[in-house]
């Protein structure tokens, strides 16, 4: 999805970067021919409507798709509580004591199954990313202090999923990982 | 015009800033390098090195905008000498304080300080209270500069004239100059997110000095957090937007523009979505109610509209087959407005909720805000400051060199970027001071980022040093 959103990026840059050359270009022509921009107020009507409708129909596309949405009509086949502390994870299919935070050192779960990861912080803000076996960010969530987050996922590759903080929680951060194993 | 201390001001504002510019881009490349594994910093050091770039540029190119204003607003209304000279003391005493917290205390929070981060002391522990008193140190400053702009607008305008409302009719008796118009939407914004900082400020006050009799909400303080520093980060670009609907038609030769019925409620809607449209930061916090967040998707997508259908489109059809005298300011302009919409772009795609679970704190995010700021918002400054101190050193001659200039600025950020870029398409976690052995590209795509920005870094400092010769001429001039 990553490389998609990057390629879209790099056509409208370029679409752009060929526009403002054409006008930067049309403003050394020779006076003679320099008219300006006709019934310029028209074209802007236009331009706005066009940006408006196609905001509107990537807006109506994409809010369905948000991961609030995704899977909110299904019972989770398996919980896990992530508890997230500088600068590790602990992972438990039972809820996790704040107190005395202990958890799971292999987590297993079942491709084609529905998880719910119920995340939460014991310090400070983290993140909770998910990276499948080729090493792409495929799902997210937040770690905050006295909230419990809940990720829904469907995992349907079996393999190797590595789990990276991703929000800067301190001088260790960029090592704080855990993973576990879709059967 | 021809207040000679706001002159002077002016002319100091402009060389202390880029004298930090060109300070926090060494320290932007040292982080590049380190995560490149040409260099090899302790993570402590890396980390108290980004909370001080971020939060050093977003002050400089806010205090830029500011003081350009503030310049030019002398045009039309009488401002305060010493609001400006006051805001001027506070925000090198804040930057004094801010690098001592960072670089002697070691405070390293980031520049988004998260609650409860700030309070978890891995660093000297008078660091933490120093931060906070140099954000304090901000705040005041920045809040008494705005409230006597506004004041000072007021005086001649009323609140209907200020935002140009009377030009939703046909033929208005008073017409409001669109810089204005721009300068009074901003302000508002920028005192209404400085407000919430002041909430946020006393709120961590009181936890740090209840000794754990109080504690904070990490969720509100977030979007208090967000509240204030996306929206400072996004108005600091109004204020160059500002500044380019008043020169860009005066350097390039043309009619001065004017404000129509469209360029009123453009900016009139620009106020209400750029206020909500901080809630994109917290996407992924999913206990946030559903309706902000689609808020915030829908604000984001809307911003887009006033600014690509007016300001942009307007920059279009003011240089389209129309005769225009180029010179290194209005290029700048020109390439800050491409810089601003590609950056916009980059920008609307990670504001989508759907991407943004798999962009959310990846190099996307740096990629989009260091293109409309490096290759926007900058440029917009940094030709107010060309222009400024090429007009008042009467200085006729084109300075050499100048398509070298914007070329080494262009074709360094490019490069610059777009390891962010793909970085963030590569998942690569943003704020890492080492990256692990699984992101392969990271390295590289860090050297080369590193390699690119000094040859930004080139072009600035030539910019820097035409610059600051000329407004120290300016500061010691005797008129």
């Amino acid at each position: 999805m990553q490389n998609s959103l990057l390629l879209l990026f790099l056509i409208l840059t370029g679409i752009i970067i060929v526009i403002f050359t054409y006008v930067f270009l049309s403003s050394k022509r020779d006076e003679q021919i320099q008219t300006g921009m006709q019934k310029a107020l028209q074209k802007r009507f236009w331009f706005i409507l066009i940006l408006f409708i196609v905001l509107a129909i990537f807006a109506s596309i994409t809010i369905p798709k948000s991961p609030y949405f995704i899977f909110a009509d299904e019972q989770p086949a398996k919980i896990i509580h992530v508890a997230s502390k500088q600068f590790y994870f602990i992972m438990s299919d039972q809820a996790i004591d704040p107190e005395n935070p202990t958890g799971e050192s292999l987590i297993e779960l079942n491709a084609n199954e529905l998880v719910e990861f119920r995340v939460t912080s014991l310090d400070v803000n983290h993140g909770f990313a998910i990276y499948n076996s080729a090493n792409e960010l495929i799902a997210q969530i937040q770690a905050m202090p006295g909230y419990v987050n809940r990720l829904r996922w469907k995992f349907t590759e079996p393999g190797n999923y590595d789990v990276y903080c991703l929000e800067y929680c301190g001088m260790a951060h960029h090592v704080m990982k855990t993973s576990f194993i879709v059967k | 015009m021809e207040n000679i201390l706001l002159k002077k001001n002016t002319a100091f504002w402009i060389i202390t800033i880029l004298v930090l510019f060109v300070l926090s881009i060494i320290l932007g490349i040292i982080m590049r390098l380190n995560q490149g594994a040409i260099i090899h910093l302790s993570a402590v050091t890396f980390y108290t090195d980004m909370t001080t770039h971020g939060l050093t540029m977003i002050g400089i190119w806010f205090v830029a905008g500011m003081a350009g204003i503030n310049f030019i607003m002398e045009r039309y209304v009488r401002t305060s000498y010493l609001a400006n000279l006051l805001a001027l003391i506070f925000t090198i005493a804040g930057i004094v304080m801010l690098w001592a917290s960072t670089l002697v205390g070691n405070f390293h929070a980031g520049w988004t300080f998260l609650y409860p981060l700030p309070f978890k002391i891995m660093w000297s522990a008078w660091a933490t209270p120093l931060f906070l008193f140099s954000l304090t140190a901000f705040g005041v400053g920045w809040l008494i500069w705005c409230l006597s702009l506004v004041t000072a607008l007021l005086k001649k305008y009323s609140i209907p004239q200020v935002f140009a409302w009377q030009h939703f009719k046909k033929n208005p008796k008073v017409e409001t100059p669109p810089f204005v118009l721009i300068s009074m939407i901003s302000l508002v914004g920028i005192i209404t997110c400085l407000i919430a900082a002041v909430v946020l400020l006393v709120l961590l006050f009181s936890e740090y000095y209840s000794n754990g009799s109080f504690m904070n909400d990490a969720l509100l303080l977030k979007n208090l957090t967000y509240f204030f520093g996306h929206t400072l980060a996004n108005e600091m670009l109004y204020l160059g937007l500002a500044i380019l609907y008043e020169l860009f038609s005066e350097i390039s030769g043309q009619p001065k523009w004017k404000t129509t019925w469209y360029v009123a409620l453009a900016w009139n809607f620009t106020l209400i979505f750029i206020l909500t449209a901080f809630f994109h930061h917290l996407y992924m916090d999913f206990v946030q109610p559903e309706g902000f967040q689609i808020i915030g998707q829908i604000a984001s997508y809307s911003a887009s509209l006033p600014a690509a259908g007016v300001t942009v489109f307007s920059v279009i059809v003011s240089v389209f087959r129309k005769k225009v005298n180029w010179s290194l300011s209005n290029l700048l302009f020109f390439i800050g407005v491409v810089g601003w919409v590609i950056g916009g772009i980059g920008a609307v795609i990670d504001a989508t909720i759907s991407n943004n679970f798999v962009l959310h704190n990846t190099l996307w995010v740096p990629a989009h805000f260091h293109t409309y700021n490096a290759l926007g918002n900058v440029l917009f400054s940094l030709a107010f400051f060309y222009w400024f101190s090429k007009h008042y050193t009467n200085s006729k001659t084109n300075d050499r060199f100048s398509t070298l200039k914007l070329l080494f600025i262009v074709v360094g950020g490019i490069g610059f970027l777009l390891a962010f870029y793909v970085g963030g398409a590569d998942s690569i976690p943003r704020r890492y001071s080492d990256y692990p052995e699984a992101f392969t590209s990271a390295k590289m795509l860090a050297t080369i980022g590193a390699a690119f920005a000094s040859v930004y870094l080139i072009g600035i400092f030539i910019l820097f040093v035409n610059i600051s010769n000329r407004c120290l001429k300016i500061l010691f001039s005797r008129s």
